[in-house]
């Protein structure tokens, strides 16, 4: 119990090694330098710098190719850690904590039916486990959907100059996998004059812009009203919310990408590998639904920054762009400006013969 | 309390019998578990660095295991193509053949399953999916309604062998009255298997190569083809090193099937073709692609353009009677035909979906050393569990393996 | 025979049991999204969502054009040197000389139409600095400059004051607050420049990994 004095000290322990570690985290380096402190430590056979992904922000979990076998039974170990944790005598409180946090993440339920208490409860979970694992603290929401909003898209296709300030902030707002570069929001440089040519365009241009005889026009999920991604997935992960948003529950969902296949319009990523964001760029404002840390093998999308849109705040995308492009608002509300664009403009969606009903629009000056 | 005693018996009886036998056999079975292992290795790389480590990518999601698993799931449903005439009809031929192909079939859908969890992003979480303790999402996915098929077809090719082999392993006659109905129930569940299968893919929308009617009877067309195929294969291979007695009689029968099957599927083929070709739309890109590449882009060329000439030349050799009934040009045939179907029901089916892309993007897919890997020890997982299941359903059938004579002895 | 039907009998309930479930169309009392809309929007009553705390920080003015009311940012305060009659006490035409050295507005440099349309006098005042002037030489005040602008860019300002064009204040939920024209548009120089684009996820990736590997 001695330990436990200093609890500073404790805090990074896992049950293997708590000496050595405690000796690590003394570093006394507050930004950051503490949780990378360790990593180094952990990894230094590997040599290069390992940033905490995802599922290690939030669990801590190290692996290497022994152990691996192991994840088969992922939920057994983490229960038989949980058991062995709470008989020891030597193990102190945190880690007690912790493994009982482990025990119960792993076995919640699905974020869709859960009820608000539950919600909370799971939310809390995670916000505690960051604490103990980085002695950080993350402000995590849960916030439902409001009655009477539902939220619509509309972008300006002669306002984009592609300069791709969207796809910046959203990768920034959404704590997106910075080594896979994954990027919610695409921006097609098609050729003045040749219409909508998806396939001549180009997604993934460096040079200066707006490029002579060009325009840009923007993708991303299009929160479709009808969302073929949402009937085909198996077990529930993904759902329309009352507010229109389609989200994705990541603690549910068992990454088969049978969304992926069904969506017309790539709007779903996944995680191919562990995601890792460096831990001084996290967004700490988080929502279960949104930004929350994700791990390796589970899809994610853009959900039009729920963390902020439910605040009344618009999607990072749409306060980064620098010319207007992007219109975000309430389709019920009939003084909304989304609303007034969708009356007063020519506005068209891609593929509306899917009938998919995209919530995301088109228009021209 | 009895049947539990014999059951314990036949499990020793069986165990025996399957870690017995001759050089060759021990050859083929440490093979086999040395080619499962490496897979578990490479299983244990993905796990660790997850999907990363195959060639999928966003733009191509599904690839090596979704393509086998969707071959698979037409081998499994062949199995049909002997239980009908055995149970329903009557028809005595293929009475020898039927425990082997059901066999096939469960070896055939451990395999599914097998693909299938290797798929997967999370396998840890793979309980969500079980109905009652996670969120099953039926009727709306199709993917819980394959769950369901696939796993009611296991049990039913599980229990109709079983329940026969048990009474033969007692020295009992099967009671018709028993089995009967199931493998009346087998047959809708077959072909709906692999319906349902088809229809994973056919009800996307976003996939135009997908979606097209034809794709549920063309998958049944070729199943049929390429099931039974491996069936006389595999029959062969049991005639020569087993004292299994399997008559001419019932490889031509089965020969037939698979004439009149792989005819149904190259007219299928060539309709699909001509819709394509003759009045390409922006949706026939995917189709381009498969065939002649796209944008230079042309990975699959080479499969496909294996793939065709095999599948017209089995064919054609096998509609000519004179062909057919040569053993050795049957066993050649079916052999190109299943090489054939393999890779037009798996990469040329799966991998096209994806390219272009929704936005017309055309990102190529080559599986890596991993993914293979994985795929090689999957189908050992396969080849094992039937050669074990073959051995001793052959040990009872032909009456090596009894109860009875354990007992007085 | 008697097994025939047998089979008939399972296949027809397989196809029954099959099509009930299959049908996976979602009763829907609407026949498109925009029908929805219109329909669940008829008797709106507002939410619970305000940005009043978010914008209370700002000074902003209520303006109310085409019928829409809305909030934009209060300008002068913005300007570095407002009010301009602090220096400019002369009229302009007294302040032509070069005499005095350093000229204050060096880094003004006039690109909006030609020279033909416009120079300095079309917007400012010549008389009263701490104005700008209408077209017709009526005065207006810095803090409705889109007065200024809306002269010529008629369909902009349309499309500005419905909300198309332009970017909103803080978010989407009401008191709406829309950025007025100089806050995105230099008045002096108002088109946009090329540039390149910002690549956070690739480029920065890139260059964060060149960075660690020296
Ligand atoms: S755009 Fe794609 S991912 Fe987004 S809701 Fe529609 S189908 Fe789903
Ligand atoms: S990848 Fe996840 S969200 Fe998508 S269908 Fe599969 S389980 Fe559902």
């Amino acid at each position: 119990m001695s330990e436990n004095n200093t609890k500073w000290f404790s805090l990074n322990l896992s049950n293997s090694k708590p000496k050595q570690q405690a000796s690590t985290c003394g570093c006394g380096n507050t930004s950051g330098g503490c949780g990378g402190h360790q990593n180094e430590i952990r990894s230094s056979a590997i040599g290069d710098e390992r940033h905490k992904d995802g599922f290690e922000q939030v669990f801590d979990v190290q692996m290497d190719r022994r152990t691996a076998f192991k994840k088969l039974t992922a939920s057994l170990l983490i229960g038989a850690g949980a058991v062995t944790t709470s008989c020891s005598v030597v193990a102190d409180e945190k880690s007690k904590e912790k493994a009982q946090i482990d025990w119960e993440e792993q076995f919640k339920g699905n974020y869709k039916l859960m009820s608000d208490e539950e919600k909370k409860a799971t939310v809390d979970r995670l916000v505690r486990s960051y604490e103990l694992r980085t002695n950080k603290t993350i402000s995590m929401t849960s916030e439902n959907a409001q009655e009477n909003v539902l939220f619509g898209y509309a972008f300006n296709i002669s306002k984009c100059q592609g300069y791709m300030d969207c796809v910046s902030a959203c990768v920034e707002e959404n704590n997106q996998d910075r080594n896979s570069e994954m990027q919610y929001i695409r921006i097609h440089e098609m050729k003045d004059g040749q219409g909508l040519k998806f396939d001549e365009a180009d997604d993934n241009y460096y040079h200066e812009v707006p490029a002579e005889g060009h325009f840009y026009l923007g993708t991303q999920c299009f929160h479709c009203d009808n969302p073929p991604c949402v009937d085909v997935c198996p077990v529930q992960a993904t759902w329309r919310e009352e507010d229109g948003l389609v989200v994705i529950d990541y603690d549910w969902c068992v990454g088969c990408r049978y969304c992926m296949a069904a969506c017309p319009y790539d709007g779903r990523r996944f995680n191919w590998s562990k995601p890792e964001v460096p831990e001084d760029e996290v967004n700490k404002n988080q929502h279960y639904l949104g930004n929350r840390m994700r791990k390796k093998g589970v899809m994610e999308k853009c959900t039009f920054c729920v963390q902020r849109s439910r605040k009344g705040q618009n999607p990072a995308c749409v306060d980064a762009c620098p010319t207007g492009a992007r219109i975000f608002g309430n389709l019920l509300d009939p003084n909304s400006t989304i609303r007034w664009v969708l009356e007063n403009k020519k506005v068209f969606r891609l593929k509306e013969d899917l009938g998919t009903e995209p919530k995301f629009w088109y228009f021209m000056d | 309390m009895r049947r539990l005693k014999v059951f314990k018996s036949l499990l020793i009886d069986s165990l025996d019998v399957i870690t017995h036998g001759s050089r060759k056999y021990h050859l083929w079975m440490g093979f086999l578990t040395f080619v499962m292992l490496v897979g578990m290795y490479c299983y244990s790389i993905q796990l660790d660095q997850g999907l990363s480590v195959t060639g999928m990518t966003d733009r191509v999601s599904w690839g090596l295991y979704i393509s086998n698993f969707t071959f698979l799931v037409g081998v499994a449903a062949a199995a049909v193509m002997l239980v009908m005439p055995t149970y329903v009809l009557k028809d005595i031929d293929f009475k020898q053949a039927v425990l082997i192909g059901e066999g096939l079939a469960v070896a055939a859908l451990i395999m599914c399953l097998a693909f299938v969890v290797a798929d997967m992003g999370g396998p840890s979480v793979l309980w969500h999916m079980i109905p009652g303790i996670g969120v099953f999402n039926f009727p709306n996915s199709m993917l819980t309604w394959d769950v369901i098929v696939l796993n009611g077809y296991l049990f039913l090719n599980i229990s109709i062998p079983y329940y026969i082999l048990f009474r033969h392993y007692q020295g009992k006659d099967a009671n018709p009255k028993i089995y009967v109905p199931g493998a009346l129930i087998s047959v809708f569940w077959a072909v709906s298997i692999h319906l349902v299968t088809a229809f994973l893919y056919q009800g996307l929308q976003a996939r135009p190569f997908w979606n097209n009617a034809l794709l549920g009877p063309r998958f049944l067309a070729s199943a049929f083809a390429a099931g039974p195929a491996l069936i006389i294969l595999v029959l062969a291979i049991i005639r020569n090193y087993t004292a299994f007695k399997v008559e001419n009689k019932t490889i031509g029968k089965l020969a037939m099937i698979v004439t009149v099957a792989a005819q149904i599927n190259l007219i299928m083929l060539v309709s699909e073709l001509f819709k394509e070709f003759y009045a390409p739309t922006h949706h026939s890109e995917s189709a381009y692609y498969l065939f002649f590449g796209l944008h230079g882009k042309n990975a699959l060329l080479p499969w496909i353009w294996t793939s065709i000439p095999l599948n017209v030349l089995a064919t054609v050799l096998l509609t000519f009677g004179k062909f057919r009934n040569n053993f050795k040009v049957l066993y050649f045939c079916c052999f190109i035909l299943f090489v054939a179907i393999w890779i037009e029901k798996g990469f040329g089916l799966i991998v096209p979906g994806f390219i272009p892309g929704p936005y017309g993007k055309i990102a190529e897919y080559t599986p890596t050393g991993v993914e293979i890997g994985v795929t090689m020890g999957i189908w050992a997982l396969g080849a094992f569990v039937f050669t074990i299941l073959a051995k001793t359903a052959i040990k009872i059938e032909t009456g090596k393996l009894r109860y009875k004579k354990k007992d007085s002895q | 025979m008697n097994n025939n039907c047998y089979t008939y009998s399972i296949g027809c309930l397989i196809m029954a049991l099959f099509l009930s479930f299959s049908c996976k169309h979602k009763e829907s009392k609407y026949h498109s999204l925009t029908d929805k809309i219109e329909e669940e929007s008829k008797d709106f009553i507002g939410t619970d969502i305000s940005l009043e705390t978010l914008l209370e920080e700002m000074k902003l003015l209520e303006i109310h054009e085409e019928g829409h009311a809305f909030l934009i940012p209060e300008r002068k305060g913005q300007l570095k040197s407002y009010a301009c009659s602090e220096c400019h006490t002369k009229p302009l035409a007294s302040m032509t000389s070069l005499e005095i050295g350093k000229k204050a507005h060096w880094n003004v440099k006039l690109a909006h139409a030609d020279n033909l349309t416009m120079n300095c006098i079309t917007c400012h005042s010549e008389s009263n600095l701490d104005e700008l002037t209408s077209l017709t030489g009526s005065e207006i005040d810095f803090d409705a400059s889109y007065k200024l602008c809306s002269q010529c860019h008629t369909a902009q300002f349309k499309d500005w004051t419905g909300g198309a064009h332009g970017k909103k204040i803080a978010g989407w939920a009401p008191p709406r607050a829309s950025m007025t024209c100089v806050n995105c548009h230099n008045p002096h120089s108002p088109s946009f420049d090329t540039r390149w684009p910002s690549r956070f996820n690739t480029q920065m990736e890139k260059e964060r990994k060149e960075g660690l590997s020296h």
